[in-house]
């Protein structure tokens, strides 16, 4: 006969789900995260889907319902001339901008690095077009360019030099590469001036022995051994940048004609005119551009690495 | 009997208080409750606070009734997405709102707008001149209804130097010949000059010179052409224009008259307070107002302007049909008038009041609308998107990026996105 004894009351708290310490750990850390990620996801993993989904309806909050159109929004913007010309003037501005801040970037971090005795407050001065306020940047240089008050015309009128600054299509593009050029250099140049102060003097001394001038010194030594950062601040830069939307704004609003809209610029006007579906439409061109951006320059980061 | 509570206890009852506290407060957000009594919220622009907080304290002390004023953005179409946000979401923070041309056709048409017939006396309607009238089933109505109550009359004046060049020109052609004549680029004087900077500037510019053809700026025919044409030779080809224009505001402009450097403009009325505050530089004969020069369709300049609204998710309703009612009224429009000449129109009560005042706003108003130059704003359901369409085409063909039929044509085809 087989007696009908509970199980002792240790017994049953084995059996039941216990949680190991390291579990109650990683669990209390979930749980104190859990708003944060939460709120970071809602700020942004649901915006972006939102837009996702968005960008292949018709969707202006005046009017509900939104209506599924698929690709239409994509088509609409394969025949928009101002999206075109936006996405021309976009490509222009980053891939430009960014390599004259490389190339003065560099220059600037040189002569910084150099064994010239520059006083601090040099480098200080260096620093300010980088700490103004782009829409104060933009707006101050937009006088500058002004055709009846700008000095920057004044001075060129009197040698001879007549040019419209902000209302020739090419030249208002100009004006504002050079903007974004004089405005970001500072910064290139003192993240490159870091990576040029951990190169090792010896190699120069080296190189010097064996009769390397400084041109030489600096193709052969400085160059390769900053690259990697070169490309790691390229990269930054292209990317920051592809989101421009300030400048243009405040200098030329886009114009003359649309000479000077960015993609940022359209998507603005498509917000501010209730074409949200529009808007997120050119938002995911904007993400794709980036994304492709983004892949060819950690390409070209490994392909650097590779060959150092 | 005391016990000790175990660290697990103690976090499971904190988060239950925390819970039980924060319950009440944890509506869902499509739950807004402004419902309010005592408080009537205006939203207006702050240049126009000072004037109606002037005319206010009768309306409080009879009503009961608090006003509160809010800053509204002086762009419509900055005020049109501001107002999607709130009234998308089922919310308005306001109950009676200055609106613009941009912003009230589209929120009548999404139903987002207390109609105003039965809240606005016959009175006051009956104050406004016919051709006004004749705008309001299109600007401030919908469907057989109306949804704004204007509060503004704005139209672009023909502002000159009587002390410098006589008289204005009062055609297209003597715009021309006399522009030459007064032009001098050299030393940076023109005949005439305009803020056409993108943002719909060049647009007003536009639908003003084509309110002198006779064409239909959405229709992009040969009336808006015409215009388009005109505007081209005078920056391009006579360049009694400076080039500037195009990337010019109406602050750069107005400096541009004031430092004696233009001769002849269009503008709208707040130029003849920012002239007079110039006390300096003021004389009546340096700020004359002509009438429009004739087109091929003669003289024109277009009307809009912004009204008062209530929105149907008002948070007072009751207290924002008083305060609506009790602004437009023909006792209290034309105290609104004397305080500010943003409110100035060509009301009956106004006019009455501030005849032989010597106001140069209201005489020029008299002038036009004598006159017949007064026409209304060209319409498109979705304004603010319709006149950035015609902006971007022109400019095209202004800035020689496209010849005039390319610019068309691409006008033609954004529009038609539109549709």
């Amino acid at each position: 006969m087989v007696a009908n004894v509970s199980p002792p009351q240790a017994v049953t708290r084995a059996r039941s789900p216990q949680l190991t310490l390291n579990q109650r750990r990683y669990l209390a850390a979930a749980l104190l995260l859990a708003p944060v990620i939460l709120l970071r996801l809602f700020t942004t993993l649901y915006p972006f889907l939102q837009t996702i989904v968005l960008s292949f309806h018709e969707y202006n909050p005046a009017f509900t319902p939104r209506t599924y159109v698929g690709l239409e929004n994509f088509e609409k913007i394969a025949a928009d001339i101002v999206v075109k010309s936006s996405i021309e003037f976009t490509l222009i501005f980053v891939f430009g901008s960014t390599f004259f801040q490389l190339f003065f970037g560099v220059m600037v971090a040189s002569l910084l690095n150099s064994r010239l005795r520059i006083p601090n407050f040099i480098r200080t001065i260096n620093l300010i077009p980088w700490a103004i306020p782009m829409v104060v940047a933009a707006v101050g240089w937009r006088w500058m360019f002004d055709g009846n008050y700008g000095w920057i015309v004044d001075l060129l009128r009197r040698i001879g030099l007549q040019i419209n600054w902000l209302t020739d299509p090419a030249s208002a593009r100009v004006a504002i590469l050079i903007v974004a050029i004089w405005k970001s250099t500072p910064f290139v140049a003192v993240s490159i001036l870091a990576g040029l102060q951990g190169v090792p003097e010896e190699l120069y001394e080296a190189a010097k022995v064996d009769g390397a001038n400084a041109w030489q010194s600096f193709w052969g030594i400085t160059l390769p051994l900053i690259m990697p950062l070169m490309v790691t601040i390229g990269m930054f830069m292209l990317v920051w940048q592809l989101a421009v939307f300030d400048l243009p704004y405040t200098m030329t609003a886009g114009g003359p004609g649309f000479a000077t809209s960015v993609l940022a610029y359209q998507v603005q006007q498509k917000v501010v005119t209730l074409n949200y579906g529009y808007a997120s439409a050119i938002s995911v061109i904007m993400f794709l551009i980036v994304g492709l951006i983004g892949a060819l320059g950690l390409a070209a980061f490994r392909r650097v690495q590779v060959s150092m | 009997m005391s016990e000790q509570m175990s660290r697990r206890n103690f976090l499971k009852s904190s988060a239950a208080a925390a819970a039980l506290a924060a319950a009440p407060k944890m509506r869902g957000p499509w739950v807004i409750n402004r419902r309010r009594q005592n408080t009537v919220v205006l939203r207006i622009q702050a240049f126009a606070h000072e004037a109606i907080q002037a005319v206010l304290p009768p309306f409080q002390e009879s009503t009961g009734l608090t006003v509160q004023l809010d800053t509204g953005p002086s762009s419509g179409v900055e005020h049109l997405t501001e107002a999607t946000t709130a009234y998308a979401a089922g919310d308005s923070p306001w109950d009676v709102v200055s609106d613009s041309d941009e912003g009230a056709p589209v929120e009548a048409r999404a139903g987002w707008l207390e109609p105003l017939d039965g809240v606005i006396p016959q009175e006051t309607w009956d104050d406004f001149p016919q051709g006004m009238r004749d705008a309001f089933p299109v600007w401030y109505g919908y469907d057989g209804a109306m949804y704004r109550v204007p509060h503004e009359f704005a139209v672009g004046y023909y502002f000159y130097r009587k002390d410098l060049i006589g008289e204005a020109p009062k055609t297209w052609e003597e715009v021309i010949e006399k522009g030459l004549e007064v032009t001098d680029s050299a030393n940076n004087v023109w005949a005439t000059a305009d803020g056409l900077t993108k943002g719909a500037l060049m647009f007003v510019y536009l639908a003003y010179l084509t309110s002198q053809t006779g064409g239909d700026i959405f229709a992009m025919d040969d009336g808006l052409a015409n215009a388009a044409r005109l505007l081209y030779e005078m920056i391009n080809t006579y360049k009694i224009m400076p080039q500037d224009v195009i990337n010019m505001n109406y602050d750069q402009q107005n400096e541009l008259y004031m430092d004696d450097k233009v001769m002849f403009m269009r503008q709208w009325p707040f130029f003849q307070s920012v002239a007079e505050g110039n006390a300096a530089w003021y004389s009546p004969d340096k700020v004359a107002i002509a009438l429009p020069p004739a087109g091929p369709m003669g003289g024109g300049s277009w009307w809009g302007g912004w009204g008062f609204t209530i929105p149907k998710l008002a948070p007072n309703m009751d207290g924002a049909k008083a305060l609506i009612a009790y602004l437009t009224s023909n006792e209290v429009a034309p105290q609104l008038a004397a305080g500010q000449s943003w409110f100035v129109m060509p009301r009956t009560s106004i006019l009455n009041a501030m005849a032989g005042t010597g106001n140069p706003i209201v005489d020029a108003m008299g002038m036009y609308a004598d006159a017949g130059v007064i026409r209304p704003r060209p319409f498109h359901p979705r304004a603010a998107e319709a006149q950035i369409a015609v902006e971007d085409a022109i400019s095209l063909y202004i800035t020689k990026q496209a010849t005039l039929q390319e610019a068309l044509q691409t006008g033609k085809d954004l529009l038609a996105a539109l549709e």
